[in-house]
């Protein structure tokens, strides 16, 4: 799964070295070009900084998109805010309440699901395990309005449940921590049972803490997709109740005049979240995509 | 995974029922789960797709219809309209985001200091919620004054008139593809990253010895050597582009004139707008079977390559 950490480590030689001007031109259209790349997300930072719609929309096309003379939080201020048209501030927790309830229960019954299929001894293992490869292939998209029906008849419509229950486990999670669990030596497992440890026993205090890297990779993507389910919540949640940020900030979108102050502000708030994670986490949040990918 | 992994914990000491209990409890809260909201609702679709059930049950009970849905989803020339944009986005987005996201893992994977900074820069967009993208884009593509009207008026000289991007039938897709190819396309570019690594040194240094050019090794030792990842970065990019919806949900809503109407979108107004559950699970069903065929394409290939 770290593959590509290892040969990305930092080069030894730089282009402060003299006869390298290849390698400063090369420096400098990379830089440019991720500058590009990057920009409209400093032009979202910066607008939410505006004090209202109309400056944002008069500098957009010009540098000024970049600046801002005097910055203001009004526009953060205004979301903290947990009931009338758009409480933001709601949308937000709800989206963390949803967000951890997700991952840390997805993290353990995943693995928990996968440390049996790999070690355990109950019999017909390798067909619950061809079950849910073949069932990874359906895609959520084709599955959403029966879903939407179980849940209404078990009346978790507009709940938190109906948001955390159907995403929790998830076969491709299983998969993957199954094929960390089975390339674990055996004689861990064997000095386990040595002991005389029960199968949860070995699990919590043996296996787990040595999984971390695969646990942070399933930790990572679950969050993100979470964080990002816009198609589920849109269709579920009918009130402010339990309906998270991704949608809230849609809304915006639903009238004829979009408060970009307050839209762009809301989407700051929705990717400082991700951001910090993702700069404590850089180097595992990539490998965790490339696996998602080969495993696949 | 060998038979031999399979049955990695088997024949071991004494099996315990107390052990046997201990494995039930921890397997079946994943497996309930998964019956419940996956397995159960994918099976009901296809029931569902043969009655007119709708969202919110009536007083009459839902009939059997059939094979009535499918053949109202058929002739509907909206579903078409659907099917052709979601293929005209496939096509579009493809070259796009997969050429744009190999031609920066070919960049990175050069000596270059702050390589990891970059890839960290280049990597942002894909860890950026849909839905802020489309708060960003939304602005970007303001008519007439946002920034890619402002570029066209420079790139013209004034010529060219300003393109209200979203609201021009011509241009809406475009537009769409242009910010869904910004979003994703660092998924792309970390797996060409991994692949490049994978390719072996001593491959271009017999290129060189042979007197090749840049260009040349490019063309006969890297893209030969990058198959196995063309071939998934395809699949995997088309895939995603069969389940486009949330931007056109929020941006266009499948207009102007239907010209960004999706198979997801078209299926969400049918069972979810319109209540049409029956018709809307047709329309699941078909995507489904678009998914699991470009899928099966992916096995076919990479097993033949084996």
């Amino acid at each position: 799964m770290t593959v590509i950490s290892e040969p990305l480590s930092p080069p030894r030689r730089t282009a402060s070295e003299p006869r390298d001007i290849g390698g400063i031109i090369k420096l400098v259209a990379v830089s440019i070009i991720a500058l590009v790349i990057v920009s409209p997300l400093i032009v979202l930072v910066v607008g939410s900084l505006k004090a209202d719609r109309f400056q944002i929309l008069a500098d957009m096309g010009t540098f000024r998109a970049f600046w801002v003379e005097n910055p203001t939080l009004q526009n953060f201020r205004d979301m903290w805010v947990f009931s009338g048209a758009l409480p933001f501030g709601r949308y937000l927790l709800n989206s963390l309440v949803i967000l951890f309830c997700t991952v840390i229960g997805g993290v353990f019954l995943n693995s928990m699901a996968a440390f049996v299929l790999a070690w355990g001894r109950l019999p017909g293992r390798a067909v619950i395990l061809a079950a849910l490869v073949a069932l990874y292939i359906v895609p959520q998209e084709s599955i959403v309005l029966p879903l939407l029906t179980i849940i209404n008849r078990i009346g978790l419509s507009d709940s938190f449940a109906a948001q955390i229950l159907p995403f929790m486990a998830s076969p491709l999670y299983i998969f993957l921590i199954y094929q960390f669990f089975i390339q674990i030596p055996r004689d861990i497992y064997d000095a386990a049972t040595v002991d005389g440890a029960g199968p949860f026993r070995i699990y919590w205090s043996v296996f787990l803490p040595i999984s971390l890297p695969v646990l942070a990779t399933v930790a990572i993507l679950l969050g993100i997709e979470t964080w990002n389910q816009y198609l589920w919540p849109l269709m579920v949640t009918q009130t402010d109740y339990a309906r998270p940020i991704s949608v809230g900030i849609a809304s915006f979108f639903g009238t004829g005049t979009v408060y970009w102050n307050n839209a762009m502000a809301a989407s700051v708030m929705m990717m400082i979240p991700v951001l910090i994670f993702y700069l404590a986490f850089q180097r595992w949040f990539v490998s965790s995509f490339i696996s998602s990918a080969v495993k696949g | 995974m060998s038979t031999e992994t399979l049955t990695a914990g088997r024949h071991r000491r004494a099996p315990l029922w107390g052990g046997r209990f201990q494995e039930l409890g921890m397997l079946l809260p994943s497996l309930a789960l998964i019956a419940a909201f996956l397995l159960l609702p994918f099976l009901s679709s296809f029931r569902i797709a043969l009655t007119n059930e709708r969202l919110i049950p009536r007083p009459v009970p839902a009939r059997f219809v059939g094979l009535d849905n499918f053949q109202k989803v058929l002739t509907d020339h909206d579903f078409w309209q659907a099917l052709w944009n979601v293929a005209r986005f496939t096509v579009m987005v493809l070259p796009v985001q997969c050429g744009f996201a190999l031609a920066i893992a070919l960049l990175l994977n050069q000596k270059l200091p702050f390589r990891n900074f970059f890839r960290g820069l280049f990597f942002l967009p894909a860890i950026t919620s849909m839905v802020v993208v489309c708060v960003i884009w939304a602005t970007l593509f303001q008519y007439p004054t946002g920034p890619f009207n402002q570029i066209l008026g420079v790139v013209s000289f004034g010529m060219a008139q300003p393109i209200d991007w979203l609201g021009d039938p011509a241009w809406s897709m475009p537009a769409i593809v242009l910010l869904s190819a910004w979003q994703a396309y660092g998924f792309q570019m970390i797996v060409y990253l991994a692949g490049l690594q994978g390719i072996s040194d001593s491959l271009y240094e017999a290129a060189s010895l042979d007197g090749a050019n840049r260009w040349q090794k490019f063309w006969h030792v890297t893209m030969p050597s990058l198959r196995q990842t063309h071939v998934f970065v395809l699949i995997i990019t088309t895939i995603q582009a069969f389940k486009l919806f949330t931007q056109v949900n929020i941006l266009t809503q499948g207009g102007p004139r239907g010209t960004t109407e999706t198979l997801v979108h078209y299926m969400f107004s049918a069972g979810f707008v319109n209540q049409r559950l029956g018709l809307a699970s047709a329309v699941a069903i078909i995507l489904f079977f678009i998914v699991l065929a470009v899928s099966l394409v992916q096995r076919l290939v990479v097993r033949d390559r084996k």
